[in-house]
């Protein structure tokens, strides 16, 4: 059993899953530049192929179902240190039971799938709320986020549809990515704070409105802080107007 | 009165804000304005420091009120600031908060400034302002002020998501006592006439899955002030509401159908009520409830645990800790109530006039059904499924759902979202208990109680409270 090793990107890891049918099983997939060699576990550097990906890609839509397909994605883009070898799992369970897999849940392989893409979903849901523009110069709306989970581009659908006229960039701060997006069409692309401009003039006036409001509608025979923190986890407050 | 806008905004958001009703949800509209779109599941864009989610913006259009309802903080006799906003600085105020994505929409409600249609009318116009100057498909949800104009209902009603007309008070003797500028008459006609202008354009959904299977939508749902009320249901209501409409005896319901594009509150309608001010037990209180349900067909009432912010001499002292675990009591019941198939005699009666502070109510329900239990996983139909305390209609899906293709193990349930230190006590799999050894309801609830321990008073903490409370369908309970 060989570690397979590839570049970070899905066809990368998709290619493995190729090599792992067809040059020898995995034992376990790495991204390259993370990975530790050891002197008793053999390893091979996988270079991305188009095509082994998209034969991969179009077998797991067909043998298991779109629906995994989609959701294998998501899970690729989590935080979790071992999603490769969780996804290659789930893979060939599903190449063994189809489309019914999804619905195994009392399966420790399909449970941890779930799990991971549940927590995905979680942090874009949440920050469909959590996430505050500030205007730019030039009417621009610019926010800065630090996911757990590589997700921007999972909230371009969402804040398309919420700002059909209006352009606007999410920064993804800790991966140094973002997604801009003018009238419907977005892309993802490297991005840092030096292109960020100056606010416009109105945007203290809205950010102190804002604060003050979050402020007053407290009921204060009711506060509970715990509660206000359980809901919000303190790691996003870095980036709320409101918490400043 | 001409303050800043930050004055105004203050004192109008302090207004707004012994308000339940945080929920955004119930509306699935993509966006076809300029900015805009109201997402289906609600979404929460912060919480405030008492643990509430705060999804729109609340505030009251103004607070310079002509009625003197006894609780209310801005009755006239009240020595509070007053404020009112222009209807064009309170649309920009909205759409500058919406387009920063600090909240999802607008909760606008309002006191009665010289008169309910004075006020309307401006809140009217800050509406159409907000729709068409600026371009806004996000969520709006306006209250209806009772003895507002039927026409100025309907126009506001083309603009709003959603609307609501407070019922205030659970029993119309209360609503004599504390609101005596309402009456349940003026309350009535504007909620009829929303569910008659839903049904119109086939519209009105109901209640969570209570109608399931019925077309709420038939003329005979269609309500008259006189014979079209005379249903079962609305009897009971008008008798608890003392509300008597002057018969128009013969009248026979005729459905106006209106063309689909010309879209009316499409979120539907809600209610809302104070709990704890009055002397109303939880089954008077839930009885109001699901007549309301009934005949309104309304999406949700809201139940409001009364802070004392006003000293007044027939009114909860100040001081006294607004009955939050009751309110939340009541949010359990409600729920069983629109998604578990419960109703009200089910959850109280004669002889239990209040839900258990102790358990919550379809624990309660179940310790005084033990005949019923345990409930075998693996063959009992959905809705028996969903009588199981601490199994609700996610994981009863599941459980469905796996029996096609593999019988459900103990294991499994956890993993499907069952509360087993609940469920535990109530069903078995495949023939195996795996509860405690006495099968009695004081010896479950006692081992309910101890598990449960510190949850209980800690209650808004809980996933459950809060989902029951921002209206999130996945409430097990
Ligand atoms: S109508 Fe009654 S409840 Fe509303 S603001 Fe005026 S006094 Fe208060």
């Amino acid at each position: 059993m060989t570690d397979y090793l590839y570049d970070g990107t899905f066809e990368g890891l998709l290619t493995c899953i190729h090599f792992h049918y067809y040059n020898g099983k995995a034992s376990g997939i790495y991204v390259r530049n993370e990975y530790q060699p050891s002197m008793l576990q053999p390893y091979l550097e996988v270079e991305t192929d188009t095509n082994k990906a998209d034969i991969v890609y179009e077998a797991i839509t067909k043998k298991i179902s779109s629906y995994d397909l989609r959701r294998i994605y998501r899970v690729f883009k989590s935080d979790d240190a071992e999603k490769e070898k969780k996804i290659l799992d789930y893979v060939r369970l599903g190449f063994r039971l189809g489309g019914k897999i999804s619905m195994m849940h009392g399966n420790p392989a399909v449970f941890e799938i779930q799990r991971i893409d549940k927590k995905v979903g979680n942090e874009v849901h949440r920050l469909k709320g959590l996430i505050r523009f500030s205007e730019l110069d030039g009417g621009v709306l610019y926010s800065s986020i630090e996911p757990d989970h590589d997700i921007v581009e999972f909230l371009a659908h969402h804040f398309c549809d919420r700002y059909k006229n209006e352009p606007f960039i999410i920064h993804d701060i800790k991966r140094s990515k973002a997604l801009v997006a003018y009238g419907g069409d977005w892309y993802v692309t490297h991005f840092t704070k030096e292109k960020v401009s100056g606010i416009s003039a109105d945007e203290q006036k809205y950010r102190d409105l804002w604060k003050q409001y979050f402020e007053d509608i407290a009921i204060k025979e009711r506060i509970n802080p715990r509660c206000q923190k359980n809901l919000m986890p303190a790691r996003y407050w870095k980036h709320l107007t409101e918490m400043q | 009165m001409n303050g800043t806008i930050f004055d105004k905004l203050k004192i109008l958001a302090e207004s707004a804000k012994y308000d339940v009703s945080c929920s955004s949800s119930g509306v699935g509209r993509r966006n076809n304005g300029t900015i805009g779109s109201s997402d289906a599941a609600g979404i929460c864009h912060t919480w405030s420091a008492d643990g509430r989610c705060i999804s729109l913006l609340k505030v009251l259009f103004t607070n310079n009120c002509v009625f003197n309802c006894e609780y209310c903080v801005n009755r006239r006799c009240a020595d509070v600031p007053r404020a009112s906003f222009e209807p064009e600085e309170l649309a920009q105020l909205t759409i500058e908060f919406y387009r920063r994505n600090y909240i999802e929409g607008l909760f606008l409600s309002s006191a009665v400034e010289i008169s309910p249609d004075f006020t309307a009318e401006r809140i009217l116009e800050c509406l159409r302002l907000l729709r068409r100057k600026y371009g806004f498909a996000g969520y709006i949800h306006a209250k209806i002020i009772p003895g507002v104009s039927p026409e100025l209902v309907h126009a506001i009603g083309l603009e709003a998501d959603r609307l609501s007309v407070n019922i205030e008070m659970p029993t119309s003797k209360s609503l004599e006592l504390f609101v005596p500028q309402k009456k349940p008459k003026e309350i009535f006609r504007p909620m009829r006439q929303i569910t008659n202008s839903l049904i119109e354009r086939n519209a009105l959904k109901g209640p969570g899955s209570m109608f399931r299977g019925q077309d709420v939508n038939s003329p005979e749902n269609y309500l008259t002030p006189g014979s079209g009320m005379l249903s079962a249901d609305s009897r009971q209501l008008r008798e608890n509401q003392n509300c008597s409409e002057g018969s128009e005896e013969g009248v026979k319901a005729i459905v106006r159908r209106h063309p689909r594009k010309e879209v009316f509150a499409p979120a539907g309608q809600t209610t809302q009520m104070i709990i704890g001010a009055g002397g109303e037990t939880d089954h008077q209180i839930l009885t109001t409830t699901e007549n309301l349900y009934h005949t309104f067909k309304m999406k949700r009432v809201y139940y409001s645990a009364y802070v004392p912010v006003v000293s007044s001499p027939i009114l909860p002292d100040a001081g006294t800790p607004p009955p939050l675990a009751r309110e939340h009591r009541l949010y359990q019941a409600d729920w069983l109530l629109r998604f578990y198939g419960f109703s009200v005699s089910e959850l109280v009666d004669d002889a239990h006039p209040d839900l258990d502070p102790e358990v919550d109510p379809k624990v309660t329900w179940a310790l005084r059904h033990m005949d019923q239990f345990p409930v075998e996983v693996n063959k009992a139909p959905m809705d028996m499924l969903l009588r199981i305390p601490g199994v609700g209609n996610v994981s009863a899906r599941r459980i469905m759902r796996q029996r096609k293709v593999a019988s459900v193990k103990y294991d499994d349930l956890r993993k499907m979202g069952v509360v087993l230190k609940r469920a535990k006590h109530f069903l078995t799999c495949s023939g195996k208990y795996y509860g405690g050894n006495r099968f009695l309801p004081e010896v479950i609830k006692e081992q309910l109680l101890e598990a449960d321990d510190g949850v209980q008073l800690s209650m808004f903490d809980t996933a459950d409270s809060r989902k029951a409370v921002t209206g999130n369908d996945r409430l097990s309970l």
